[in-house]
């Protein structure tokens, strides 16, 4: 499918979730609204409805009147199953990192998210840049964030006896 | 009146706000030297330590920031023909030039003049101009404010990107998210987590906007090349060469005042713009391109003197021209100040302090910029697969000490990878970003007018001034639209 085609579905559907599933549901009307006041919903039902509209023109357009190529993405020539792969892993990463917080605590879960992350651009030289960055930054960012503005950053619960 | 500059200047100038501004000047000119790295992400960066200083010294170091990586983008753009800024597109074109005939320091250094006397001559626009516009603005009530923020986000939504249509989708998309959490009359929308039912800090979802997505591009893609760097050779800039480009510098910097005053324009613009006209007027216009130092005086002086003047619907209005404003519009609010005309009546002294403080950081930048050239040049061999991670830990650490809130920690990585969605799809962030910060008070705008005017839709066309806004609305879409269809027909001309 063209890329304008799917964008313009893309659009429209996730406005038109919005509009009829998302708003009927967690945008509650009250029971009595003052004087001529307009509800809550009105208006993010009114800019899902515009969106509809956008994205329905948008579908339009790629349908009826198709643009020139647009300028391909700049990539290093991998294919698009290996960089959807390396994007699932970097969500993996992020996931992980979040779940991992309370587990081993802030510093611990930031550390190992920067080696990860150093390590999923392909930067494999540099050794010793690798390992300041992944592990010496993020001492340095927490006793600045800590000692200078007094940032409680949590600890982990499996690694509290050891005081991070 | 004289009492309060007085005192102004007396608190600004202070040791502690001086090593302030310097640090944000070269802490730009670091990033705006880095290739990949914008001055919305310095300032976005910096925003989270701006929580613990006071409101003037805050937006102060954002302005130093701003200024400094628009100067920094030039950097790059010169000794490796990658602008650092997009606003140094243009200084590339004849600054890379010289760096390879071994004139680098040369053209360095006129991009500082012309950087300094476009920045000032803009600052100077800013302290003449944003009064009187505040004072014109008292005198409009909530429907005027809806069509004047709607005029703004139409402009940022039509000159962002290569698609009007694709910038309102992305104006609306901020919208609505800037809808989560409690309404003006106490409703909770869209609160799916308790964290969401006091709505989503500005901090994370712009900085997950626009500082993520390029650490998930280069995981992803992986497409990072670096050209070899020039050395500075010959330094200066004689007088006569700087007298045969005073008359293009300070044309640029009148063209980047204007522009920049603009909502929507911006200094990238303005750069594109003064380096037409120079090369149309110019007596070396015939050079431009091949190494002509009034080529770098023409953009740098329009794109830091777009700087200043993009203050002034800021300060006068409490309208972002642009994403850096409409990042220093966040950090006004985080600091307990509402820019907009009633700014200069209840805090006149905020404002003396941050206009005099912009003029003395003009003045810095020149010294900060001499000074530290040669180390500036350095940061452009630094490989973006080390920075970028760094400026993650940056982003995480920063963050969390706002509020001491993971939530906020997932937001900011969810919105780095709906940033990254929206460039895959093509749809600009900026539009995104000006909505959700604008998106509150255009609502609040909205639903005071309906409800004054017993739920009639049309107060929003009662006055004349609404008028003109809706007029000017119509203006920029059709002047929009004529430029994509002109665009169109050449791109099919081109293709065929």
């Amino acid at each position: 499918m063209p890329k304008p085609v799917l964008r313009g579905l893309i659009i429209v559907a996730f406005f038109a979730l919005t509009a009829f599933a998302l708003v009927p549901a967690f945008v509650p009307r009250p029971a009595f609204i003052p004087g001529f006041a307009p509800p809550p919903d009105m208006w993010p039902r009114t800019v899902s409805l515009v969106g509809i509209a956008l994205g329905a023109l948008a579908l339009l357009f790629a349908v009826f009147r198709p643009h020139p190529d647009e300028a391909p993405i700049e990539t290093d020539g991998s294919s698009p199953a290996r960089m959807a792969g390396r994007f699932a892993g970097l969500m993996l990463a992020f996931v992980l990192f979040l779940v991992a917080i309370p587990l081993l605590g802030f510093l611990v879960s930031t550390m190992m998210l920067t080696l990860c992350i150093v390590l999923m651009t392909g930067e494999r030289g540099h050794r010793i840049w690798i390992a300041l960055l992944a592990f010496g930054a993020p001492i340095l960012l927490q006793l600045f964030f800590h000692s200078a503005l007094g940032t409680q950053f949590p600890k982990g619960v499996l690694t509290k006896p050891f005081g991070f | 009146m004289l009492n309060e500059i007085l005192s102004a200047l007396v608190a600004v100038a202070t040791l502690q706000n001086l090593l302030i501004m310097i640090a944000g000047i070269w802490g730009g000119v670091i990033v705006g030297a880095i290739p990949g790295m914008t001055g919305t992400m310095a300032v976005t960066l910096a925003l989270p330590f701006t929580f613990y200083m006071d409101p003037v010294p805050s937006i102060l170091l954002l302005v130093a920031l701003y200024k400094g990586s628009t100067y920094g983008g030039s950097v790059s753009a010169i000794l490796i023909k990658t602008p650092g800024t997009a606003s140094a597109a243009c200084t590339a074109l004849d600054g890379y030039p010289l760096a390879q005939q071994g004139k680098a320091g040369k053209a360095l250094n006129m991009a500082l003049y012309s950087s300094v006397t476009g920045d000032f001559i803009s600052n100077l626009s800013l302290i003449f101009f944003a009064a009187p516009l505040a004072v014109l603005a008292l005198r409009i009530g909530p429907p005027e404010f809806f069509m004047l923020m709607l005029f703004a986000l139409t402009t940022v939504a039509g000159v962002s990107g290569s698609s009007l249509l694709m910038g309102l989708v992305s104006a609306a998309l901020g919208l609505l998210l800037a809808t989560v959490g409690e309404d003006m009359y106490g409703s909770f929308r869209f609160a799916f987590t308790p964290d969401m039912q006091a709505g989503l800090s500005i901090a994370p979802v712009l900085i997950g906007l626009f500082a993520l997505p390029e650490l998930i591009k280069l995981v992803v893609m992986r497409a990072s090349k670096q050209e070899e760097a020039a050395t500075l050779g010959a330094q200066h800039v004689t007088r006569a060469e700087f007298m045969g480009s005073l008359k293009t510098i300070l044309k640029g910097s009148v063209i980047g005042s204007v522009l920049g005053a603009i909502p929507g324009i911006g200094p990238s613009s303005a750069a594109f713009f003064s380096y037409g006209e120079a090369q149309r007027s110019s007596k070396n216009g015939g050079n431009f391109g091949k190494g002509e130092l009034e080529g770098i005086a023409a953009s740098e002086s329009a794109n830091n003197g777009a700087c200043g003047a993009t203050m002034i619907p800021l300060l006068a209005l409490g309208v972002p021209g642009d994403v850096i404003t409409g990042v220093m519009l966040g950090a006004f609010m985080i600091q307990g100040l509402t820019p907009g005309p009633l700014l200069f009546q209840t805090n006149i002294h905020e404002v003396y302090m941050l206009l005099i403080g912009m003029l003395v950081s003009s003045v810095l930048l020149f010294f900060a910029g001499k000074a530290t050239m040669r180390m500036f040049a350095k940061v452009s061999h630094i490989p973006p697969t080390l920075l970028t991670p760094l400026v993650l830990l940056l982003c995480i650490f920063g963050i969390y000490s706002i509020a001491s809130s993971p939530f906020d920690v997932a937001v900011l990585l969810v919105m780095g990878v709906v940033g990254f969605g929206m460039f895959l799809l093509n749809i600009p962030a900026a539009p995104f970003l000006i909505a959700f910060i604008l998106g509150p008070m255009l609502e609040e705008n909205l639903r005071r007018a309906l409800a004054i005017s017993r739920g009639e839709p049309s107060v929003l066309l009662s006055s004349p001034i609404t008028w003109v806004f809706a007029a000017l609305i119509v203006f920029v879409l059709i002047l929009t639209v004529r430029r994509e269809i002109l665009k169109s027909k050449t791109e099919r001309r081109v293709a065929q």
